[in-house]
């Protein structure tokens, strides 16, 4: 391409997640020109805290329709907005573990990666986010299973939030319209764009735009005045893709990267139940519960799940016939998880069909299974020892369980697989970074490899299961990257 | 070079090509003896016929722009038709297509559609056009024998109609596939060709989406080769006004081979090209050269003057002013031009055709829906939760999408051998038990199907007010917005 070339943003980042907020920040406060591009739509705070259907509408990619499919089909969802993702969490925060970083080393020779180098990134987000613990008394969902867990004497922890101040509206997966859940579209935009950060939200990049092994900029559809939309070219001296796990390898295989792209993918693995109490919980109106049990961690956690009535009836819609009739009893009632690590992989591909969709494939594995049939087992034993009358868990044919006994027996026997119900909301190591070449997309700073100017920032780069919710991972290794980028470039 | 100077260009070289195919044309004809042809031809009633043959060919061009426009537009068929005529008259008045961008101006004006959509609805029906002639090219060669150049033009015109056909087909079903690879072939060649490669072939895409449905796709198939069956009933008009027997198999490779030779770029009116083309087609076929032109000439006639007299009458009826409504258009086309959005440069390579509407639901849907849904439901939750179910299904990828969409056939067949009647068509008791039949049945893969609706219309259902309402619940609470700023709360 010889033509000269008068108009170049000098980094371009794709994506304002997590992993794209922080890249766009460190940037412009180091005085770099930068400017985002965010598939989704920016919202005000009165576009927050509708009803679910409302809400996957504009918040959600493809609104909330995003299945992994496999042996066991996984239902999953992103956010699709300015923000991404953060903008519909539940805003829990973990520092990575050390074991895990300590494992990311030795399998992926993941250099400067330890508590230590880690740590800075941590307090600084954790400072931005305003990260704390829920600072009123519990909500009832958590009280119940706090007493569960007390009658179990299992370990656990109150899980902190980006949430300061929470009003306990309930409304975390529709965006909290409070301002107290704090997504980085409140807790890190306004700053970056003071900076200079420049977004350009309802941009969906199609493709990367390549000279030999540099990147030049990328080829987007954007909507302009009058909801117009074109197709145009943005040049760029480097770029940054934080599309989040799934679109960050969808996009580099549609522009011909596919070096150990979108080729192990993982996830967190999720079973619900529901479990319904004798008095009155009124889950539906509470923040969802707070703990989580840490005795069974890395491979099972259990907690405490998002809970309205359209969310119960989901959750029951397996065995409907037998369950309906619970719905009347709704405000006696509150959701749980059992979530596993995540032993079995996956792969993103773009969907070369229609609609430029990314097609996502994730095979649970015996280990999953396993650890599910036991966290079913033991997340129903704490609920019935915290006083449920049953226990209703995602699982055709297996409507309620009402008795310890039911419920032990799947520390000893498997899942029927054709029958789960999954859920996921944790999916990473799409593009995973470190020094091995041989199992690695990009070197340990997220640089793609065979590519001079071209990184990966968000949740693809983690190279395995955090076994923690993801955030707080995503968005110190995002800084950590970014800031020694802007280091070699100085 | 400055637009105006290259359209001058443009105009000179039509003028130029013009004057050389008429030379061709007449270079060995006795002009005396084609004087003599038309002096003994008998127009009556031939050439009003070939006029009316190719008037109801502009109607059904009418009808199928009506149909192109449908869902974004209520055009009459008579409207449409003005349209379509007044594109084709500012062709036959003025140089370089013109008349293609007067069209689309016209259509926007007409009916409130983006000029950027309308460009694309014009450029999908000469895409339709294209393969509709080559098809009957290829069609009527096979079907005449003819031998000679014309054959060798049907076979090159076989192959171009499957290479077409191929990518028409890519555009359609492939379009994400066929852009990334426009673009990754065409990076190497540098920035303009590159840029000029996307946004052909993003208009290509633009176009092609519309035939994305089967049904639309064959409606617009079928309606495109009877546009070309009328005009070839034009072109056997006149053969016997010239003493010719009516043969339809020489009349569609006339016309067919004369459409094509007028895609070279010419003066208005494409005189030249038209004639020579015309001419060589009837030459090939055994018919003399004098009588050849001769019948180019009288065709010609039948061609321009209905077209260009009506197109003159719509273009005042409507008050078309022609120079305003192209340069409209053209406008609404330009590209490769760098426009800074959200204070970033970009450089625009191509308009992009409007996203689709949001789905409605079928009746299919609604009557789903109240299989599924509790008792009790009010229509208003029952269209809600439908029109929900619409959405979401239509936000599928596409080959999760498709298996569902057949799934649903296979259930809805099955429902209608099982109890004699449509799904829609049966009381709500029999639906229910229809719906539970597959959806909480012994076979797994019904069961998957019956997944996603179940789920998102039980979703829809408790998160409505009237659905909160069977509970006794009430709707979301009011939830206080944001009162402090952003950056306070870390402090």
């Amino acid at each position: 391409m010889a033509e000269a070339v008068r108009h170049r943003t000098e980094v371009l980042v794709v994506g304002s997640g997590a992993g794209g907020a922080v890249t766009a920040l460190e940037l412009a406060s180091a005085g770099r020109d930068v400017a985002v591009l965010e598939e989704g739509g920016e919202h005000a705070d009165d576009d927050y805290g509708k009803s679910s259907p409302e809400a996957m509408r504009l918040l959600y990619r493809r609104r909330g329709m995003t299945p992994i499919l496999g042996q066991v089909p996984l239902g999953y969802v992103e956010g699709a907005c300015v923000g991404g993702s953060t903008e519909i969490n539940s805003g829990f925060w973990h520092r990575t573990p050390r074991e895990v970083l300590l494992r990311w080393h030795a399998q992926f020779g993941l250099a400067d990666a330890g508590v230590d180098d880690m740590a800075p990134h941590f307090d600084w987000a954790e400072e931005r986010l305003g990260i704390s613990k829920y600072d009123r008394e519990w909500p009832k969902s958590t009280r119940m299973f706090a007493q569960g867990i007390e009658a179990m004497g299992w370990a656990y922890q109150e899980v902190p939030r980006a949430a300061p101040g929470c009003l306990s509206t309930n409304a975390c997966a529709s965006g909290c319209p409070t301002g107290k859940k704090r997504g980085v579209s409140r807790a890190l935009w306004p700053t970056a764009r003071e900076k200079g950060a420049r977004l350009v939200p309802r941009c969906r990049v199609h493709q990367l735009l390549f000279e030999r092994h540099r990147c030049i900029g990328v080829l987007a559809e954007v909507e302009v005045e009058g909801g117009r939309r074109v197709l145009a070219r943005i040049d760029a001296d480097h770029v940054f893709v934080c599309a989040g796990p799934t679109e960050t390898p969808a996009l580099l295989r549609r522009s011909g990267v596919k070096f150990h792209v979108g080729e192990t993918l993982r996830v967190h693995p999720m079973l619900k139940v529901a479990a319904r109490f004798p008095e009155t919980i009124d889950a539906h109106q509470s923040v969802l519960p707070l703990l989580q049990v840490k005795e069974f961690w890395p491979d099972v956690s259990l907690g405490g799940a998002f809970f309205t009535p359209g969310h119960l009836a989901l959750g029951l819609s397996d065995n409907w016939p037998e369950t309906s009739d619970r719905m009347q009893r709704f405000r006696n009632m509150a959701s749980y998880y059992v979530a596993v690590r995540g032993e079995g992989r996956g792969w993103v591909r773009p969907s070369k069909l229609g609609d430029g969709a990314t097609l996502i494939h994730y095979d649970v594995g015996p280990g999953d299974l396993k650890n599910l049939s036991q966290g079913l087992a033991r997340l129903c034993t704490l609920l019935l020892a915290a006083g449920a009358e049953e226990v209703l868990p995602a699982v055709r044919g297996m409507a309620s369980i009402t008795s310890e006994d039911e419920a032990i027996r799947w520390l000893d026997e498997a899942l029927p697989k054709a029958n789960l119900s999954l859920t996921t909301v944790h999916a990473f190591s799409s593009c995973p970074i470190g020094e091995r070449s041989e199992k690695c997309a990009a070197d340990s700073f997220g640089k793609l490899r065979r590519y001079e100017n071209l990184y990966v920032n968000d949740a693809s780069v983690l190279p395995d299961s955090p076994g923690v919710n993801p955030q707080g991972s995503v968005m110190a290794f995002a800084r950590r990257n970014v800031q020694h980028f802007i280091d070699r470039l100085s | 070079m400055s637009s105006e100077s290259s359209r001058r260009w443009v105009t000179v070289l039509g003028a130029g090509v013009s004057a050389l195919f008429l030379w061709v044309a007449v270079r060995h004809i006795d002009l005396a003896s084609v004087k003599e042809t038309w002096r003994t031809a008998r127009p009556l009633p031939w050439i009003p016929l070939a006029m009316a043959a190719y008037v109801v060919g502009h109607f059904v061009r009418g009808a199928r722009l009506r149909f192109l426009v449908r869902r974004e537009a209520g055009l009459q068929v008579t409207t449409a038709t003005n349209v379509v005529v007044v594109g084709y008259a500012s062709n036959n008045v003025l140089p370089a297509r013109l008349g293609e961008l007067v069209r689309a101006g016209m259509l926007a004006e007409r009916t409130g559609i983006p000029l950027t959509q309308a460009l694309t609805v014009t450029f999908i029906e000469r895409l339709v056009d294209g393969v509709a002639i080559l098809f009957l090219l290829v069609g009527a060669s096979w079907a005449t024998h003819t031998a000679g150049w014309i054959a060798e033009l049907a076979r090159v015109g076989a192959l171009v109609f499957g290479v077409a056909l191929a990518g028409l087909g890519l555009a359609v079903f492939f379009p994400a596939a066929l852009g990334a690879l426009a673009s990754r072939l065409s990076q190497p060649l540098g920035r303009r060709a590159h840029d000029t490669a996307v946004g052909l072939v993003t208009s290509i895409v633009n176009g092609a989406a519309v035939l994305r449905r089967p049904l639309d796709a064959l409606v617009i198939g079928v309606l495109s080769v009877v546009v070309w069956l009328c005009e070839s009933a034009m072109f056997v008009a006149v053969l016997p006004a010239l003493g010719l027997a009516p043969s339809p198999g020489m009349a569609v490779i006339a016309m067919s081979v004369t459409n094509l030779g007028i895609l070279v770029p010419s003066t208005p009116g494409f005189v030249g090209p038209f004639h020579f083309f015309c001419s060589q087609a009837l030459l090939a076929q055994g018919v003399g050269a004098e009588i050849a032109l001769a019948y180019a000439v009288l065709v010609h006639i039948a061609f321009y003057a209905p077209a260009t007299l009506w197109g003159a009458g719509a273009m005042l009826w409507y008050g078309v002013e022609v120079g305003a409504t192209a340069a409209l258009a053209r406008a609404a086309r330009r590209s490769h031009r760098v426009e800074t959005i959200g204070g970033v440069p970009m450089q625009i390579i191509a308009q992009l055709a409007e996203p689709p509407k949001e789905a409605e639901a079928s009746d299919f849907d609604r009557a789903l829906t109240e299989a599924i849904l509790p008792p009790g439901g009010s229509a208003a939750v029952v269209g809600d939760s439908a029109r929900f179910l619409a959405g979401q299904i239509a936000a599928l990828p596409t080959r999760v999408r498709t298996l569902y969409a057949i799934g649903m056939s296979v259930f809805r067949f099955w429902v209608r051998v099982r109890y004699l009647r449509s799904f829609c068509g049966l009381d709500l008791d029999r639906r229910r038990a229809a719906v539970a039949g597959w959806a909480f049945g012994t076979i797994a893969p019904l069961r998957q199907l019956f997944r996603a609706p179940r789920s998102t219309v039980l979703l829809a259902f408790y998160e409505h007010p009237a659905g909160l309402a069977t509970l006794g619940a009430e709707e979301r609470r009011h939830l206080p917005v944001a009162t402090t700023a952003p950056e306070e709360a870390h402090g």
